[in-house]
């Protein structure tokens, strides 16, 4: 049976992007190129899965009612320029030039990068199990990547455009800072060298993956129960660490999918529920500023927090 | 007495094995295993991304490169089993020279030919390839390889006996497919419409054969009668004279045609690398049957050829 996304993607190749690549010249990349469109598909049957299942729940049990939701179309515009448009395109051509000429640099001195399957041969052919093991170690860096981004204050002040929200929905997960985004594609590149990342290989879980991740960002009174949510992380867990007492480098409830990290490094709050969200240290500019407003107070924050804009008055 | 009962129902089998196709899907690693009526019979998980397929001089194993996964399969080729894998820097594109003496690999990421020992599966000599080295070819008397770089819109010539490189030379947009053929390179220019006719012995370009957007592979059918070109961009398959290039027929296969393979019954067996399916294409009717197979299919072989 064809899947529908590679369906989908096989015509956004052969009909669009291969006729614009031979034109301008750039058939090299045509490869990339499907991949790019395999991963705007998968992004866009993200989205609208998202929207189908978190639009409802925010509307059947808000946690905040808002006179206008103006700040909430920033947001939107992050989720489609990091699922579908422009982002996958950039990081999936940069991704496969830097990590090729990494690991070939590597194999040029015997090391060739392992992966989980040729540590344990015994997983190839179960996909499912294979993927939970990789969603789980990528879930472990992920938790320490998210911490590493509250401890550091140059890097804090990035990430806080994240939680600078104060009208944080469903919307709010891809809401982040461009060099932000950079630093995540290096941290998943350094953990692809040690364990190895399959490109494209779980597709419809990767999707499912993402799903939750927006869910827990959903502005809706929805908890998973108290095994529950040991078990996976709930809109009401996540809820607690873009609480306004939680915003900067002193946090809590870091994980992204899996509570299991926060439990195990004592960094879990289970008790905070349905609290107010955002940044009062922030800038106006990071909460309700248009993308490049944003993006602009951002790189402001970093450089103050940095002591770069000191250095320079000094 | 049940070991020897065991051998002998065992080499039964393999005398019996039905041919089979094996199509590698780049996009999902895994290779396809159909029946000659284009049924999938099964799936073989390989590590991240292969691509091409290669039958090893002594025709008893039938090598697969996983460039993402850096390994080297071995399969049994009359069945598709993995016997054993392994470990070979993004092998690409690879192929055993005619003396058998070498297995020249091309990494396409990591911009590099490696030239090993066929015996040994040990590695020789590392040119530095940039960028993007693709597909190879030798020459009759296997002392060089020709390949392919795809984004320098060269190809370059390396001498096997003395490990060095000949020289590079542009033969225009995209070179991707290359082979010898009577005294001659052929050169598929994927980013043109057509493929040069190359000198090797410098270079030089001496013709350009014009069969299509996206020009991208080029096989000589067994019989050697026929030049099959297939067009990326165009999406059609091209039957010419392989003496004069004169096009006898054009062919549309959807889907962005790659390999090919060919059945003993005259049928090209085309992948189809952006619907994944593998095309069986009839050149006498014209008709295309395709089959659902995994995403990106890439190379494509017929165990029936071993026969």
């Amino acid at each position: 049976m064809i899947d529908p996304f590679s369906f989908a993607a096989g015509w956004l190749q052969e009909q669009v992007l291969l006729p614009l690549l031979y034109g301008v010249g750039l058939m090299q990349w045509e490869e990339v190129s499907f991949g790019w469109a395999l991963f705007a598909c998968y992004g866009l049957a993200q989205v609208g899965l998202t929207f189908a299942v978190c639009l409802p729940l925010e509307r059947w049990r808000p946690v905040e009612h808002w006179p206008d939701a103006k700040a909430v179309w920033v947001d939107v515009l992050y989720t489609l320029i990091s699922r579908v448009g422009l982002l996958p395109l950039v990081t999936f051509v940069i991704f496969y030039e830097l990590q090729a000429g990494l690991t070939g640099v590597l194999a040029d001195h015997g090391y060739v990068a392992p992966t989980l399957e040729r540590l344990a041969p015994g997983l190839l052919g179960h996909h499912l199990l294979t993927f939970f093991i990789y969603a789980v170690v990528l879930d472990f860096a992920e938790y320490w990547r998210h911490r590493l981004s509250h401890r550091f204050g140059w890097w804090w002040a990035l990430h806080s455009l994240h939680h600078a929200q104060r009208q944080m929905t469903f919307w709010s997960d891809d809401r982040n800072h461009l060099i932000d985004e950079v630093i995540g594609f290096v941290w998943f590149m350094a953990i692809g060298l040690l364990i190895g990342i399959p490109p494209l290989q779980f597709p419809l879980l990767v999707l499912l993956l993402r799903f939750l991740e927006s869910l827990s960002h959903a502005n809706a009174r929805v908890s998973f129960g108290w095994l529950g949510e040991r078990l996976l992380i709930s809109p009401r867990f996540h809820r607690a660490h873009h609480g306004v007492l939680a915003a900067g480098q002193r946090s809590a409830n870091y994980g992204a999918i899996l509570p299991w990290w926060d439990m195990l490094f004592r960094t879990a709050d289970f008790d905070r529920a349905y609290v107010q969200t955002g940044d009062p240290g922030a800038e106006e500019a990071l909460a309700t500023g248009t993308y490049f407003q944003q993006q602009a107070a951002g790189l402001r924050r970093m450089a103050r927090m940095a002591g770069w804009v000191r250095a320079k008055a000094g | 007495m049940r070991i020897a009962t065991l051998f002998f129902l065992l080499l039964t089998f393999a005398a019996r094995a039905e041919p089979i196709a094996i199509v590698v899907n780049s996009g999902d690693a895994t290779l396809s295993m159909l029946d000659m009526s284009g049924n999938e019979l099964r799936r073989v998980p390989v590590l991240r991304e292969p691509h091409h397929l290669m039958l090893s001089p002594d025709r008893t194993e039938l090598l697969v490169g996983d460039a993402g996964g850096n390994e080297m399969l071995f399969l049994d080729p009359r069945t598709g089993a993995v016997r054993r894998r392994v470990p070979v820097a993004d092998p690409y594109q690879l192929g055993f020279s005619p003396d058998g003496k070498w297995l020249v690999v091309t990494g396409l990421a990591r911009n590099q030919v490696d030239v090993l020992d066929a015996g040994t599966m040990a590695l020789v000599h590392r040119f530095p390839a940039r960028t993007m080295p693709s597909h190879l070819a030798y020459a009759p008397d296997s002392s060089v390889v020709y390949v392919t770089l795809q984004g320098a819109n060269q190809v370059a010539a390396y001498d096997l006996k003395r490990q060095v490189e000949l020289w590079r030379a542009e033969v225009g947009q995209t070179p991707a497919g290359i082979i010898w053929h009577e005294g001659r390179l052929l050169v598929a220019n994927m980013g043109s419409d057509h493929f040069a006719v190359v000198d090797p012995t410098d270079g030089r370009v001496e013709r350009r054969v014009r069969t299509g957007r996206g020009s991208h592979q080029l096989f000589l059918s067994p019989d050697r009668k026929t030049l099959w070109v297939n067009n990326r961009v165009d999406g059609t398959t091209v039957a010419l004279d392989p003496h004069t290039f004169e096009i006898r027929r054009v062919y549309r296969v959807p889907g962005g045609p790659d390999c090919i393979d060919f059945a003993p019954d005259g049928t090209l067996w085309i992948t189809q690398r952006f619907i994944q399916k593998v095309g069986v294409l009839d050149p006498v009717s014209g008709a295309l049957r395709s089959f659902p197979v995994g995403r990106s299919p890439h190379g494509v072989f017929l165990t029936a050829n071993m026969r």
